[in-house]
């Protein structure tokens, strides 16, 4: 009897959820009369068994397992030494022979340059250009080279520092012109852009895996799982006064894999 | 009768009375926790029902994907609905198989005759995994897309063969021209048509080998009939599935993309934390060593460790469990009789370990969050959770074991007072054979 009721319940909540479809009800209504339809199913079928008063201890045999003793094969039906070794090794030079498309299909990925070249124009996300002095000493912004806003992997990040603040390596002698100093964005650790830059301690944070680099000094990792300092790309100030790559990164950057070698 | 209409159009055509009432006859044992793994089956059909209607408007080109799946949410209630259901599901198809998973580690289950169909349902979780990670990329949002991206890494990070592989997935780069493409066939075509065809398997095994039972009568089934008692439980449990589904998901908003804005590689969701069911290998990834050693000039990144050496060495040792398991108890025979958690201590033991180390790592993926609202350093916490992640479950492993030895002692007591103690009789072959004297009452 409570199995008729339920299923009544379970007819009017299904017409119920779509009429609320049909009238574009919130998402909320048409679910909760769904469900309130199903649940009734579940009532419907739990009472139904119920009613049953069916044993719970009914016994059927289980399967016999091995090991087995089958009849003996008619002799000319004996298999031994048919399959031999040579069959295995045949298979395996069918395997290796069906190796050779998927080897086709993977081809040395070429090393990944950035749409930074000599001369780019340092731009912002909104495409415009910046010159040595658009951005405060103590700023950041995300940057790209001109005409190439959002190309892949190109994403830079510019910070203005103090002139003599940065402690400049030997070989990069002039590439951070007024302090505008430029690191890749894109995370040595599992490429991520390092998005967080934490001015008064002069530290780029990771959100992805809280890597920090250190920004003053070369970009070099000092916590966390990231192991090599975010590429740094070589700036000039041009004729105009606005900022300019002085070419391509000097080395990959994102994520290393092994044949990109460092 | 209906039903009976229907057997009687296919034994006109087919003879198939015979088998019709061979498989209406069949015993099912019978007890609440051998629903779990039907949970996730009923997960798994509610996939692909609301699966096959989210491919009619989801566009998978780099460009348009995104401003697709916003369009859907948006156009119609339905269409959110929709997508609601199927995140859901998702999420419950996974847990279910994970309790379902428990359930059959503690009950002893996978023991012979039974290992194959552990190694298959450790299969169907890592396809159900990747059907979820694959699925939640493909609105290409900012916070998925980070999650790509670092899975991309991982897999670069693989020695000699992981660019290669990497490149042949993404078409090259990141985000690459086909990555979404390989991606969406992925996720509607090679990984659902592999758990359907597993799924067949799982049940096929589990009901030629028959299912295993608490009743202590190893040479019989001991249960319900298929038709019509298990069959309207069964059902019960799919409406209660789709209820429970349909619930969630008119209640509690799940992966709200249209907040997050699209992927572009150099925006960062802040705080970027993944689905729960992959949190423990972000998890790993935060806590792993800054350890990147160079092989003849080649890199070995630092997240190979964390991202495929510890998966690897987790799934190895799950995979082997049953084998591992006989070893220790020196036991190779075939059981179809289930044992109580309590039977062995040192399985509970090590069942908790394993489930509270995959805790640890989880709560260690949201490492900047706890960093946050509870002023410590990330590097405090990372320092805690290392340690944690040995000596948390370790602790948890023998206090568990130590619970578990304590009811197995009250058991044996309780029994040995109410005379409901197992019998051994020793058989025609000089083995023993348990038997339970019947109730008198």
């Amino acid at each position: 009897m409570s199995t008729r009721y339920a299923l009544l319940v379970a007819i009017i909540a299904a017409l119920g959820a779509t009429s609320a479809a049909a009238a574009h009800a919130s998402p909320a209504a048409i679910a909760w009369l769904a469900a309130a339809a199903a649940a009734a199913v579940a009532v419907a079928a739990g009472a139904a068994a119920r009613a049953l008063r069916a044993p719970d201890d009914l016994r059927e045999p289980r399967h016999a397992r091995g090991p087995s003793q089958p009849e003996p094969l008619p002799a000319d039906a004996v298999s031994r030494g048919v399959f031999g070794r040579m069959w295995a090794y045949a298979a395996g030079a069918f395997v290796v022979l069906a190796a050779v498309p998927f080897v086709a299909l993977a081809r040395r990925p070429a090393p990944r340059g950035t749409a930074w070249s000599a001369g780019a124009r340092v731009v912002d996300t909104f495409g415009r250009a910046l010159r040595a002095d658009d951005i405060a000493v103590g700023g950041v912004a995300t940057v790209f080279p001109e005409h190439n806003v959002g190309a892949p992997e190109s994403a830079t990040l510019l910070i203005r520092l103090q002139d003599d603040a940065l402690r400049t390596r030997p070989d990069r002698v002039g590439w951070a012109p007024h302090g505008n100093v430029a690191y890749s964005k894109i995370c040595t650790h599992a490429g991520c852009p390092v998005a967080i830059y934490r001015h008064e301690s002069y530290q780029l944070y990771c959100p992805c895996h809280q890597s920090v680099f250190d920004v003053l000094d070369a970009a070099r990792p000092i916590s966390g799982p990231a192991t090599r300092a975010l590429p740094q790309l070589a700036l000039d100030v041009d004729a105009h006064g606005y900022l300019v790559a002085r070419g391509d990164y000097g080395e990959p950057v994102g994520p290393d894999d092994w044949w990109r070698t460092v | 009768m209906m039903v009976r209409r229907i057997a009687r159009f296919f034994d006109d055509r087919f003879g198939s009375d015979a088998a019709i009432r061979y498989f209406a006859a069949k015993i099912y044992p019978d007890h609440w926790s051998f629903y779990l793994g039907e949970f996730a089956l009923y997960a798994f059909i509610i996939l692909v029902a609301t699966g096959v209607w989210l491919s009619f408007v989801y566009d998978d080109s780099q460009a348009r994907a995104f401003a697709s799946v916003v369009a859907l949410s948006r156009d119609a209630p339905i269409g959110y609905l929709i997508r609601q259901i199927h995140h859901w599901s998702a999420v419950t198809f996974v847990a279910a198989i994970l309790i379902h998973m428990a359930r059959i580690f503690f009950t002893a289950a996978f023991r012979k005759p039974r290992e194959l169909n552990w190694l298959v349902g450790l299969t169907l979780l890592i396809l159900a995994s990747l059907t979820g990670f694959t699925g939640y990329s493909l609105p290409n949002d900012v916070l998925s897309g980070v999650g790509v991206r670092i899975a991309d890494s991982v897999v670069l990070s693989v020695p000699f063969v992981g660019a290669w592989a990497a490149s042949i997935f993404t078409g090259g780069g990141f985000p690459g021209p086909l990555l979404l493409s390989h991606l969406y066939t992925l996720h509607v075509y090679y990984l659902p048509v592999a758990i359907g065809a597993l799924l067949a398997a799982h049940i096929g095994m589990l009901t030629y080998q028959k299912h295993t039972q608490f009743a202590r009568d190893p040479k019989h089934v001991v249960g319900r009939r298929f038709w019509p008692d298990y069959a309207l439980r069964t059902l019960a449990a799919f409406a209660a599935t789709v209820a429970a589904i349909l619930a969630l998901a008119g209640t509690w908003e799940i992966n709200p993309i249209e907040r997050l804005g699209e992927y572009r590689d150099y925006l960062s969701p802040n705080p970027a934390t993944p689905d729960w069911y992959a949190a423990f290998l972000d998890g790993g990834l935060r806590l792993g060593p800054a350890f990147a050693p160079t092989i003849a000039g080649h890199p070995i990144p630092a997240i190979f460790w964390p991202g495929v050496v510890l998966p690897a060495v987790v799934l190895a040792l799950v995979a082997g469990w049953p084998w591992i398991d006989a070893r220790i108890v020196r036991d190779g025979h075939a059981h179809d009789v289930l044992v109580p958690p309590s039977a062995a201590p040192w399985r509970v033991g090590a069942g908790v370990g394993l489930i509270v180390a995959g805790f640890v790592l989880t709560l260690a993926a949201s490492d900047d969050i706890q960093s946050r609202t509870l002023h410590i350093s990330v590097t405090a916490l990372v320092t805690f959770y290392r340690w944690a992640l040995v000596i948390v479950p370790l602790g948890a492993g023998f206090l568990a074991a130590e619970l578990a030895r304590d009811v197995r002692t009250r058991t044996i007591h309780r029994n040995a007072e109410t005379e409901s103690v197992v019998a051994l009789r020793r058989n025609a072959r000089g083995g023993f054979d348990e038997e339970t004297p019947r109730k008198t009452a």
